[in-house]
């Protein structure tokens, strides 16, 4: 079995009074794709954001490439990293979003370029690589296009382009289809697919049975800010154990 | 003669319910509009009759307003008061930025601090600002700065440091601090917390993400206003012909003190008001275009057409005239 790519362990997150995440064990093998799914409120966003640091863990950590995100090993302490330490650690982790969150003042190359100039690469092989990932998705020739002018699958497109400009080791997903007109969910999952064939390590909330069915190698599903079912999709889709599960399966089927 | 009333012509033509491809072949007819030009009528002429009186009222002296328009010592008013304005709004908003980052951050104290700040200098009138700062040498006669074991390392004496023109720097840049402040923070606002989230996921840092990403999108929010607030300063800085810095209100003022030509001078500096204004306009339109990129809406009109579009009878109106004929 690969080593995990992803480690968590031990998760707890809450705002306010109100827990959120509740222990959270999960490993992802580096080169697999693992949907998460639970319903609303349950955590699954909480859970994705502590991955790369957007929101910080009360108690465990997250560990990826062997590295903790966010803190770094102090003794008996998890010391909170430098702002500069946690930005590097995050250019290793793509993200996509529900609203895709594409900057709408800048062109669809300068979006993807973006990252990269952060990154240290040089403007001339920054934009060569952004209109060869442009091609990948189906959007040659787009470059020059605003955000606006573009219709939501394609913006998801451009932005899926863009988390993977920097070769990040992971890219979390956070329901990305789920603003898209039902015409427009097809060809990002297909992009998707295409990234998980490549060997891509995912993580991604779905709630896209079809997509979990199909790509990925472990299904998870969470409820009140636990994990209660973990498995191979023909295992937890077929016949869940957990009650909560095989409702909330049979509501989205 | 039959009880039957039979329709006459006219009744007939206009019972007839009218097929629907008469419908659609007819003419669409305006409404029309009188009242909109009996009121533009009634205002043509009262501009027509302002500028005949201001342009032969001889007490306007537009021989004497020719004569000075261009004299060095205006001009040189001029300069003082370009450059001063300059000088304060680039100031000003290098410090309004700093107070409204802080006063958005997560910071208890530099939050506090940043809003006293703007609390204070937004309360307190320009003009009285600046009499303070030039008369900061009665209150602190001298400015010192002590290093331990060295006695009186440095000694400036305050009369001498606040010149009228300093005084007018620093307290029109203060006031230009506390307002940009708010603008800013305004606009800082208006940009969704998603978007700096997807820049911190792509690997930006602080900095990158608040010059490239948050700042461009908050402009489009802060241009106006902004406009609106540097053509305030430019006339601002007028006030400081009250400590007799040689600017461009304080030019013409020492001049009509001798000649006594009030009218034609204060036309004069006024003229020049209203050429820096026009210019500065004709910036923000070029500002406020560049920051409308990737907005959703019509293609960008070019200067010439928006101008076009609000003089009467070339742009919007020439629509309505084909409703009155
Ligand atoms: N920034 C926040 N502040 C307060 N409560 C939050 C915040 N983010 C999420 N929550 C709450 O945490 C719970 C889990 O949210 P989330 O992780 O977004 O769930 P999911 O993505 O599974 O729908 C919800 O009840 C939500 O209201
Ligand atoms: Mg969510």
């Amino acid at each position: 079995m690969t080593p995990a790519l992803v480690r968590i362990r031990g998760l707890h997150k809450h705002f306010g009074r109100h827990q959120v995440l509740e222990g959270i064990d999960l490993d992802v093998p580096a080169g697999s794709v693992t949907v998460l799914l639970g319903p609303s409120g349950s955590g699954k966003s909480t859970l994705l954001r502590c991955v790369n640091h957007l929101e910080k863990p009360d108690a465990g950590f997250v560990e990826v490439g062997g590295e903790i995100i966010g803190y770094r090993r102090d003794g008996e302490r998890l010391r909170e990293l430098p702002d500069r330490a946690v930005t590097r650690q995050r250019a290793k982790i793509g993200m996509v979003f529900q609203q895709f969150n594409l900057f709408p003042h800048k062109t669809v190359l300068e979006n993807i370029v973006e990252g990269q100039l952060a990154a240290g690469v040089r403007r001339k092989a920054a934009e060569s690589r952004a209109s060869e990932l442009l091609a990948k998705v189906g959007l040659a020739g787009r470059e020059a296009s605003y955000p606006r002018q573009l219709s939501g699958g394609q913006q998801q497109r451009v932005a899926i382009a863009r988390a993977v400009a920097n070769d990040p080791q992971l890219i979390l997903f956070d329901e990305p289809t789920s603003a898209l007109d039902p015409e427009m969910v097809g060809e990002v999952l297909g992009v998707m697919k295409d990234l998980a064939a490549a060997g891509l390590t995912m993580i991604v909330v779905t709630h896209e049975i079809g997509f979990a069915r199909e790509a990925a190698d472990q299904v998870v599903f969470l409820d009140g800010g636990r994990i209660v079912e973990a498995g191979p999709p023909g295992e937890v889709l077929a016949n869940p154990r957990n009650e909560r599960a095989r409702a909330f399966l049979s509501a989205v089927l | 003669m039959s009880l039957a009333v039979e329709p006459t012509d006219g009744v007939d033509t206009l019972d007839r319910r009218p097929g629907d491809d008469e419908l659609v072949a007819a003419r669409l007819v305006a409404r029309r509009k009188p009242g909109q030009w009996i009121s533009a009528l009634v205002a043509l002429v009262a501009v027509a009759a302002l500028v005949h009186s201001v342009l032969t009222n001889p007490h306007f002296q537009w021989d004497v307003v020719r004569y000075f328009f261009l004299r060095p010592s205006i001009l040189e008013g001029l300069l003082l008061t370009i450059w001063l304005t300059v000088a304060v709004v680039v100031s000003g908003y290098i410090l309004g930025i700093g107070l409204a980052v802080m006063r958005l951050s997560r910071n208890p104290v530099l939050a506090t601090v940043s809003f006293g700040f703007v609390w204070f200098f937004r309360s307190v009138p320009p003009l009285v600002q600046l009499l303070l700062w030039s008369n900061l040498a009665s209150l602190y006669p001298t400015l010192s700065l002590d290093v331990p074991f060295v006695h009186h390392f440095a000694t400036i004496h305050t009369a001498h440091l606040f010149t009228a023109l300093l005084a007018a720097y620093v307290g029109l840049t203060l006031d230009v601090a506390a307002f940009s402040a708010e603008i800013i923070r305004g606009g800082l606002l208006s940009v969704e917390n998603g978007q700096s989230e997807a820049a911190k996921s792509l690997g930006l840092g602080k900095a990158r993400i608040f010059w490239r990403i948050v700042l461009p999108q908050a402009m489009p929010a802060i241009v106006p206003a902004s406009g609106n607030m540097v053509i305030g300063m430019l006339k601002a800085t007028s006030i400081i012909s009250v400590l007799a810095a040689h600017d461009l209100l304080h030019s013409v003022q020492l001049i009509y003190e001798q000649n006594y030509l009030i009218i034609p001078l204060l036309l004069v500096a006024t003229i020049w008001y209203i050429i820096l204004t026009t210019v500065l306009s004709i910036g923000q339109y070029f500002v406020e275009r560049h920051y409308a990129r990737g907005k959703g809406g019509p293609a960008p009109r070019g200067l010439w057409e928006v101008a076009r579009g609000s003089l009467p009878f070339a742009g919007t109106v020439r629509r309505d005239l084909a409703g009155l004929v």
